[in-house]
């Protein structure tokens, strides 16, 4: 670009660099524009992304199930000497917990008998339940956001709780293009969530921590003083908030650290979903 | 002059579909292979090391354009607001290219170092800018992310900057060749 510049002479380079300064000065402010707008999660201007989206979702798709193969692959070679030994000892479990299996059969069925005469009832029922794949994972090192492959089309929203198969709390939906959403997890440095110890009670906030993110794990703070919180404590949603439905298992307590004094501490909490391995969430859509 | 500008116009049409797809391929490796070849968690960024070559070997306004428009397409992938990465990349492929004049564009060893640089200042800005909130309360952790994520994935970068600068020095070659005949 220059040299061309360069054949004009001094005042139309002059002229250049100032037209060059200008335009770069306006897309920074109308970036800056879109960076502010774009931060509700359901701004119009997220639709901006359909233009990418749409048509990338499916080889996405595909990407991230080859990536799924060769992972899989690549653990199955380092994996094989420790498979045999395993495989020993995986033998003797297998009687062991047949055994089990039988009694616990046994409470199951009493289980269900005393529930239905409680009257318990389900506590997504009022939720329609939409499952989905994960197609793509963050882009960077930083945060941890995840792609899924359904959108708008499908009635997904901003704010949707997201949680696993066995109902343990993922996150929520950041925004959604028609086809594909983002995810916001619960260990991204983002994201906070009201939780409840549900054995003691008592309310807290889970967020999650930049240093813990790479482990899988998020922190638990405001533990007020009074409340007691042991090692293995369960903590679920509150319900606070208004995202998050109450009683949704975030994970359980790992470890509780002190700040000073022993009433300023914080907790390590190990969700009970491991978002490593994630291939299929679920969006909890209101009915 | 005219003959420069029809030139211009001729490399343009061959290099808007060539970065394209570039860019593409580049979020689709980012956002789902390399997720799976973590090396101390940490993964590298293709996006950092596209820009700065093609910022080192083009100059300033094709790095700018190429890195924004990357950042863009990270920006609606997985991003958290549409508008920071493509800021971050238009300002890296503009300082990366603005000072390629001066040095050996054949050196693979300056294609390192810039890459080196730059992974340091673009990924302590994505940081810094994330987490001003914890750093006016106080509780900034300054070890965390430069042990752990930042010096990972400059080695990982850096290592890597060899083989995307070979490409794009090829694709360059190839654009020139094109417009000559």
């Amino acid at each position: 670009m220059s040299h061309i510049a360069c054949g004009k002479g001094t005042h139309s380079l002059r002229h250049l660099i100032k037209s060059k300064v200008f335009l770069f000065i306006v897309i920074t402010i109308v970036l800056l524009v879109t960076i502010a707008l774009t931060a509700d999660s359901n701004s119009k201007l997220n639709w901006i992304g359909n233009i990418f989206s749409v048509p990338l979702s499916p080889v996405q798709k595909l990407f991230s199930t080859a990536g799924q193969k060769i992972d899989e692959a690549v653990s199955f070679f380092k994996d094989i000497e420790a498979i045999k030994t395993e495989n020993e000892e995986l033998r003797k479990r297998v009687s062991e917990l047949e055994r089990e299996n039988r009694e616990l059969e046994a409470f199951k069925e009493k289980n269900e008998e005393l529930r239905k005469a409680l009257n318990l009832k389900d506590r997504f029922a009022e939720y329609t339940i939409i499952g989905s794949n994960v197609i793509a994972k963050d882009a960077g090192n930083w945060f941890d956001i995840f792609r899924i492959d359904v959108g708008t089309r499908d009635g997904i929203k901003g704010d949707m709780p997201v949680v696993t198969n066995s109902r343990g709390l993922v996150g929520r939906i950041l925004t959604s293009d028609i086809t594909s959403s983002k995810v916001i997890s619960i260990i991204d440095e983002d994201s906070q969530v009201a939780g409840w110890i549900s054995k003691t009670g008592g309310h807290v906030i889970v967020r999650g921590d930049y240093a813990l993110k790479d482990e899988g794990l998020c922190r638990m703070d405001y533990i007020a003083g009074d409340i007691d919180v042991k090692v293995g404590d369960i903590i679920e949603t509150s319900g606070l908030g208004g995202i998050y439905p109450k009683g949704i298992v975030i994970g359980e307590v790992k470890e509780i650290r002190m700040i000073n004094s022993e009433f300023n501490r914080y907790a390590i909490i190990e969700p009970a979903v491991d978002f490593k391995s994630l291939e299929e969430v679920y969006v909890l859509k209101n009915k | 002059m005219k003959h420069q500008m029809r030139s211009m116009i001729g490399k343009m049409k061959i290099k808007i579909p060539a970065y394209t797809v570039c860019i593409i391929g580049i979020i689709l490796l980012q956002s789902t292979v390399l997720d799976y070849i973590r090396i101390y968690n940490v993964k590298p960024n293709l996006i950092i090391v596209f820009t700065v070559s093609v910022a080192f070997l083009n100059g300033s306004i094709e790095g700018a354009i190429v890195g924004f428009f990357a950042g863009l397409a990270q920006d609606i992938v997985t991003g958290k607001l549409i508008g920071f990465y493509a800021l971050l990349g238009l300002y890296l492929g503009l300082a990366v290219g603005s000072i390629n004049k001066r040095l050996y564009r054949d050196n693979m060893l300056v294609v390192i170092f810039f890459t080196f640089i730059s992974t340091i200042v673009y990924e302590s800005a994505v940081y810094f800018l994330w987490s001003f909130r914890s750093i006016i309360s106080g509780q900034i952790n300054l070890l965390y992310p430069l042990k752990e994520v930042i010096l990972p994935e400059v080695v990982y970068n850096s290592a890597i900057s060899v083989f995307v600068y070979i490409l794009v020095m090829k694709l360059s070659r190839a654009f020139e060749e094109t417009d000559r005949k």
